[in-house]
């Protein structure tokens, strides 16, 4: 470990006053700052509550249109019921990269990438989430060390295949076992392409892994809540934006576009895949969404059901926001890909 | 932005969470009301990673955060305190590695205050009219039967239930299922959409996970004339055989009573 204060000191007898180092107090104003900095963010704190507070009294009642008002529920609802999932992978996240020893996953995993993938692919069935929590785990999968293919196979898997997500599909589709079975061999399979083709052609630069030094001792659990934050900031402005724009789509697409398309064959598959992406209803939910696509074969609600989990408008800027642009402009495209085919195949097959 | 206004917005965050679940309800406009628990606990979590780290922060202003992240750039020397300076960051290794150096959040975290004001300055009621309207084009089916049929229903006073079961019951003799609702009466409870002529539908908007899943429920009320649009209203009636019989007909229901009532708590079936 660095000491901060002699680094600092080091650095300014390097470099003296110049650089960004300026805008840092001297080390020794430090015992001077506490009180002023906790009476700034008292005031802040009470502006805003104010400003809030005000609001709810004078501006809520007054916003009546319709469309701003359904607009506003919508993006709220994804906002709302992503948060806990987005919490609880963050805190895995945080947890896989602090507490866990960084040789354990080494050693976990097959060393060779190829037999790492589906080993990977298949431990996201026991993640008990939707796909705002597999983001940040897989990226702190990589931190530690993982091959990036396995933790992207994880990523893709996780979201579609654990348990909750099944006996949702199995609820929302009584009577037909095939679906669940037709949804869990897709999901999988594409996971685990995808994972590969990763492995056999991905380039290192295009994928921009969380930095994670290790730390020890007392300084852990000060590690833990920062990297929760860290990871929240990072995360949670994205899911902002893919929230945004499914409630846009929610309530601008016009209701006859889509059902329209239902009787063409290969193009109602399409349909219903770029529709998942647009939605990007929580995988946890979207065999709901799928069941009630009636005008739809079965087909097209599977590559429903496989592209929702792994490309919609929140993962897209979720996957951006942590593994960098670069990633996301291939990555997600072979995934949508991928799972497309992959879902043709087994509905063709199997339903 | 400043750690400590990321601080500050994680507080936020929780106390506009802990307002729409145990001070409002409000919740049950846009999740299931399962979430409940999920969203406390989220609750508590921000409220006790923002004050800790304003506690923590605010005795060692221009520690820790680059301590235990940063080691590796010893030679770097570009962490601003301020971290909206970082933004800036100082020591670039390529356009996609500059993120995970920095100490500070990037700008799209302000994001995060969008949702806290459209709790506070909008509060959004649960959807309505316009989006049954607008669902229609995806009109929900009929709920799976139970997997031994409907069991019939008590006789004497009228029953209440779901719209989504009436529909249901109202499907079964099309799917070979014996009709139970033929000399019953139900009471079913929804809100109010025109469905254009001065006729009205009884509506209700199912959702499985949240808002955004929505899909409406709805049935056709003869024999009333309508509430104002996306009032609450219970309709106490018959069920009457439709014109058509296919799968995707509203059902009817006969009105005998429509009275209008206040929203209920969890506005979704």
């Amino acid at each position: 470990m660095t000491d901060r204060a002699a680094f600092r000191t080091a650095s300014h007898d390097a470099f003296g006053n110049l650089g960004d180092e300026d805008v840092l107090p001297p080390h020794d104003w430090a015992p001077g700052r506490p009180p002023n900095l906790r009476i700034r963010v008292i005031w802040v704190a009470a502006l805003i509550v104010t400003v809030l507070a005000l609001g709810r009294l004078y501006v809520a009642p007054h916003v009546q249109v319709q469309v701003v008002q359904a607009w506003t529920t919508v993006f709220l609802a994804i906002c709302v019921q992503a948060l806990p999932f987005l919490i609880f992978g963050v805190t895995l996240s945080a947890a896989i990269t602090v507490f866990v020893p960084p040789g354990f996953w080494a050693r976990a995993l097959p060393r060779r990438p190829a037999v790492a993938v589906p080993v990977a692919g298949a431990a996201g069935a026991v993640l008990p989430g939707c796909e705002c929590a597999s983001v940040p785990v897989a990226g702190g999968l990589m931190a530690r060390g993982v091959a990036p293919a396995a933790a992207l196979a994880f990523l893709l898997a996780a979201p579609a295949i654990n348990p909750v997500v099944l006996v949702a599909t199995a609820v929302a589709f009584p009577g037909r076992p095939e679906m669940v079975v037709a949804r869990f061999g897709a999901s999988l399979a594409t996971s685990v392409l995808a994972g590969w083709v990763w492995a056999a052609f991905g380039r290192t630069e295009w994928l921009r892994i969380p930095a994670r030094p290790a730390v020890g001792g007392d300084r852990r659990w000060d590690a833990f809540r920062q990297a929760i934050r860290h990871d929240l900031m990072h995360a949670g402005g994205f899911l902002v934006v893919g929230g945004a724009a499914a409630a846009t789509l929610n309530v601008a697409v016009p209701p006859g576009w889509v059902s329209g398309l239902a009787g063409i064959p290969v193009v109602s598959v399409l349909v219903l895949a770029v529709l998942a992406v647009l939605l990007s209803v929580c995988s946890e939910a979207d065999a709901f969404v799928a069941s009630s696509l009636t005008a739809f074969p079965s087909t097209a609600k599977l590559a429903f059901m496989v592209v929702g989990p792994m490309v919609d408008l929140k993962l897209i800027a979720l996957q951006s926001a942590t593994f960098g642009p670069r990633f996301a402009v291939r990555f997600i495209p072979l995934t949508f890909a991928l799972a497309v085919a992959v879902s043709a195949l087994a509905g063709w097959t199997l339903l | 932005m400043k750690k400590t206004i990321q601080n500050l917005l994680l507080m936020l965050i929780g106390v506009a969470l802990l307002r729409i679940t145990v001070v409002s309800g409000e919740y049950l406009n846009y999740v299931r009301p399962a979430f409940r628990i999920l969203l406390i606990a989220t609750a508590v979590i921000m409220l006790l990673l923002g004050a800790v780290g304003i506690w923590i922060d605010a005795r060692t202003p221009d520690q820790d955060e680059q301590d235990s992240r940063h080691d590796s750039n010893v030679n770097g020397g570009g962490h601003g305190y301020a971290d909206g300076l970082a933004d800036h960051d100082s020591h670039h290794h390529g356009p996609d590695h500059g993120h995970s150096h920095k100490a500070g959040a990037p700008r799209t975290a302000w994001l995060l205050f969008l949702p806290v004001l459209a709790i506070f300055l909008i509060a959004p009621p649960a959807l309505g009219s316009f989006t049954a309207s607008r669902a229609t084009a995806r009109s929900a089916p009929a709920a799976a039967p139970p997997s031994k049929g409907y069991a019939p229903l008590p006789d004497g006073s009228p029953v209440p239930m779901s719209i989504s079961e009436y529909i249901g019951r109202a499907f079964a003799p099309h799917d070979g299922l014996p009709a139970t609702l033929p000399g019953h009466r139900v009471v079913l409870t929804g809100f109010v959409m025109p469905s254009g002529q001065g006729r009205w539908y009884l509506a209700r908007l199912h959702i499985a996970c949240c808002a955004a899943d929505a899909f409406a429920m709805q049935v056709s009320v003869r024999g009333a004339a309508m509430p104002p649009k996306d009032s609450w209203v219970q309709v106490t009636g018959a069920w009457t055989p439709p014109p058509k019989t296919n799968r995707t007909i509203v059902q009817p229901i006969a009105a005998l009573a429509v009275s209008r009532i206040p929203k209920p708590h969890d506005p979704y079936e």
